[in-house]
């Protein structure tokens, strides 16, 4: 019973979400950022308005009627939340010093936080992986790194 | 459409050792993947693609389908050694399969889930090959009005097939299309949607969505799971006998009305938009186990339910390009990754590729033959390889494939600005599917976008803007009419199922 109340109360905070955003794009987000044109027999706002009422009636419809699915683990979600924000910040390291320095330093943030503590599988992650990938791409594709 | 001496070039591009050579590290890196928990074909070939952009483009879509067969071969080995299946499409295979691996017969098990796989996957080729031509010519005399109408259908059956609820599945579907609005509209050539960002008027890089929706998230997903649970390395048991180790010819004879079944229920529903081998395989195992005459075998190692669900998920892969082929609409995951491959290397899947690039599609056909042969030759070489790679450890695996991402997608787009809209879709994955909400749909809605629009652009040319017109074409009309029935269809069963 307590599984179906929050499968439901989930279903309805992604209809409101699905129909607020729908809402917003039809009313505020398409009128701005879509470029009017003459002419032509359809115009490029045309398809974006339609979607955007599908997603909002979609939505709209979802609140009304939730369906029975499980939402993922919001404790594994918030986990997730930490990965994503790594990630973030490897991307963000990859543009300031480049793939070779930050790949062995994300790599082993990743393991680290995983779980990862045999050494042996920590050094082929870090050092192994990373060099490898360097060789392949540099050296076999000539191709650069990001 | 095609003459024969077309068929036969292509046929010998697929067998010349440079293509060969393609589909074999395509075979062996998808059984390999197949065979690490977590990762899969679809991952495994969504990192690849940007890895095939220097190639022409038949070793490049040959490779894709090399890894796509082999992950469903090597999918079947952690199923059978953990009852964790490597990719969904294993589930069923775990049912047996588990039970003899703990009687000390993984090899039979995985041998008897290879020998099955690579008998249903011909069977759906030799399908795949023998009708797409003839149905490729049916689909030429279809015009924009009913390509709009096809859409529509293949839509209202994604939404209703795919996941759990029709609402989320057009929600996902319209937001597939929204997304694929976003860069240049097809029509004035005005920029859309992209607030600023001149680097998205050409759309957004297919590579990025599709890397972050299907293999980034997924990973965030398996990485939530991994945390702080580093998997101890697992043991095979082993009776020592030899007969314990192979499938004797008289076993794999005596599934074979099995095999067959499951490789004609998964033909068929392959061909079908959205439905998936994971559905095919239990159709098939529910059906083997209900005609069997001793249904209480199964689950307990039954060679026949390994035969039945391999069978039967392998056809599903080849049936799967039959809409993609024929009609250039993706019936699945793999096909979409298959779609963005022949895209990036400049070709639209549809009619006109039998009559446009003949030779290549021929080839490809060549190539999938050739990579079910190499299926079985590297799984009879590597299974006992392959149960080894079920022990890697996740934290080695998953630090790689997202290293293998950033790169991949920062040589397909050009640098870090693709790699950030690969995260956010990424992120936007992990988060619709934490919600019930199909990636599926919205990949092939996605693909489908651009060509959508265009087509209604087109029809609403031809028709003045009177969408009355669209009746007059009785293809047209069927279709929608089969749309609106099938989207009250699925709509009354969700009611029902809501009910029970």
């Amino acid at each position: 019973m307590k599984g179906t109340a929050m499968s439901s109360s989930s279903d309805r905070i992604s209809g409101a979400f699905f129909c607020l955003f729908g809402l917003a794009m039809y009313f505020l987000v398409i009128p701005v950022y879509v470029e009017t044109a003459e002419g032509g027999s359809l115009a490029p706002n045309t398809l974006p308005n339609i979607i955007s009422i599908i997603i909002a009636v979609s939505g709209a419809f979802l609140v009304i009627k939730p369906t029975k699915h499980q939402m993922r683990d919001p404790r594994r979600m918030a986990i997730t939340g930490f990965y994503v924000l790594l990630l973030i910040a490897g991307i963000y390291g990859m543009s300031k010093f480049g793939f070779e320095f930050v790949a062995p330093v994300l790599a082993f943030a990743l393991m680290w936080m995983i779980g990862e503590r045999r050494p042996l599988w920590l050094i082929s992650g870090v050092v192994l992986m990373p060099a490898l990938i360097w060789f392949v791409v540099t050296q076999l594709l000539g191709r650069g790194l990001p | 459409m095609v003459d024969f001496a077309t068929i036969l070039a292509g046929f010998s591009d697929a067998f010349s050792l440079y293509n060969l050579m393609f589909v074999l590290l395509g075979v062996v890196l998808g059984q390999f993947v197949g065979a690490v928990p977590g990762i899969g074909p679809i991952m495994a070939m969504a990192i690849a693609i940007p890895f095939t952009f220097g190639l022409d483009p038949l070793p490049a879509i040959a490779f894709l389908v090399g890894v796509n067969k082999g992950g469903l071969v090597g999918g079947a080995v952690p199923a059978v050694l953990m009852n964790t299946p490597g990719t969904p499409d294993a589930a069923a295979t775990a049912l047996d399969g588990y039970p003899l691996a703990r009687q000390g017969k993984p090899l039979k098990a995985t041998k008897m889930a290879l020998f099955s796989s690579v008998t249903g996957d011909t069977f759906s080729d030799i399908v795949l090959i023998t009708i797409s031509a003839p149905l490729a010519i049916l689909a030429l005399r279809m015009g924009p009005i009913e390509i709009v109408a096809l859409m529509i259908f293949a839509f209202s059956i994604l939404a209703g097939l795919v996941g759990t609820s029709l609402t989320k599945g057009i929600i996902a579907a319209a937001l597939g299309l929204l997304v694929a609005s976003i860069g240049t509209d097809p029509e004035n050539f005005t920029p859309r949607l992209i607030f600023g960002f001149w680097d998205l008027f050409n759309g957004l890089p297919l590579p990025s969505v599709a890397i972050g929706l299907l293999a980034i998230s997924e990973i965030l997903h398996r990485l939530s799971l991994a945390h702080g649970n580093v998997r101890a390395a697992i043991t095979v048991a082993d009776t020592g006998n030899p007969d314990d180790r192979r499938v004797t010819w008289i076993e794999y004879w005596t599934c074979r009305y099995t095999m067959m079944r499951g490789a004609l229920i998964g033909t068929v529903l392959g061909a079908l938009p959205g439905i998936g081998s994971t559905a095919a395989a239990f159709m098939s195992y529910s059906m083997t186990k209900a005609g069997s005459k001793d249904p209480k075998s199964f689950g307990k190692g039954n060679l026949h339910g390994i035969a039945a669900a391999e069978s039967a998920n392998s056809a599903v892969v080849g049936a799967n390009l039959i809409p993609l082929l024929t009609l250039g609409i993706p019936g699945s995951v793999g096909a979409a990754l298959i779609i963005s491959a022949f895209m990036i290397h400049g070709m639209q899947p549809g009619p006109l590729l039998f009559e446009n690039q003949g030779r290549l599609v021929y080839g490809l056909f060549g190539a999938m033959l050739m990579a079910n042969f190499l299926n079985l030759w590297v799984g009879q070489l590597g299974l006992r390889f392959w149960i080894k790679v079920v022990s890697a450890p996740e934290s080695i695996i998953f630090s790689s494939a997202l290293l293998l991402c950033f790169v991949g997608v920062s040589m397909a787009t050009n640098g870090l600005f693709g790699v950030s809209i690969m995260l956010i879709f990424a992120v936007l994955g992990y988060v619709m599917a934490s919600f019930g909400y199909s990636l599926v749909i919205f990949i092939i809605a996605f693909f489908l976008g651009p060509r959508f629009e265009k087509s209604i652009a087109q029809s609403l040319s031809l028709t003045n803007g009177d969408l009355t017109q669209v009746f007059k074409s009785p293809v047209a009309a069927a279709l929608l009419i089969l749309s609106v029935a099938s989207f009250i269809w699925f709509l009354r069963k969700n009611v029902q199922d809501d009910a029970e």
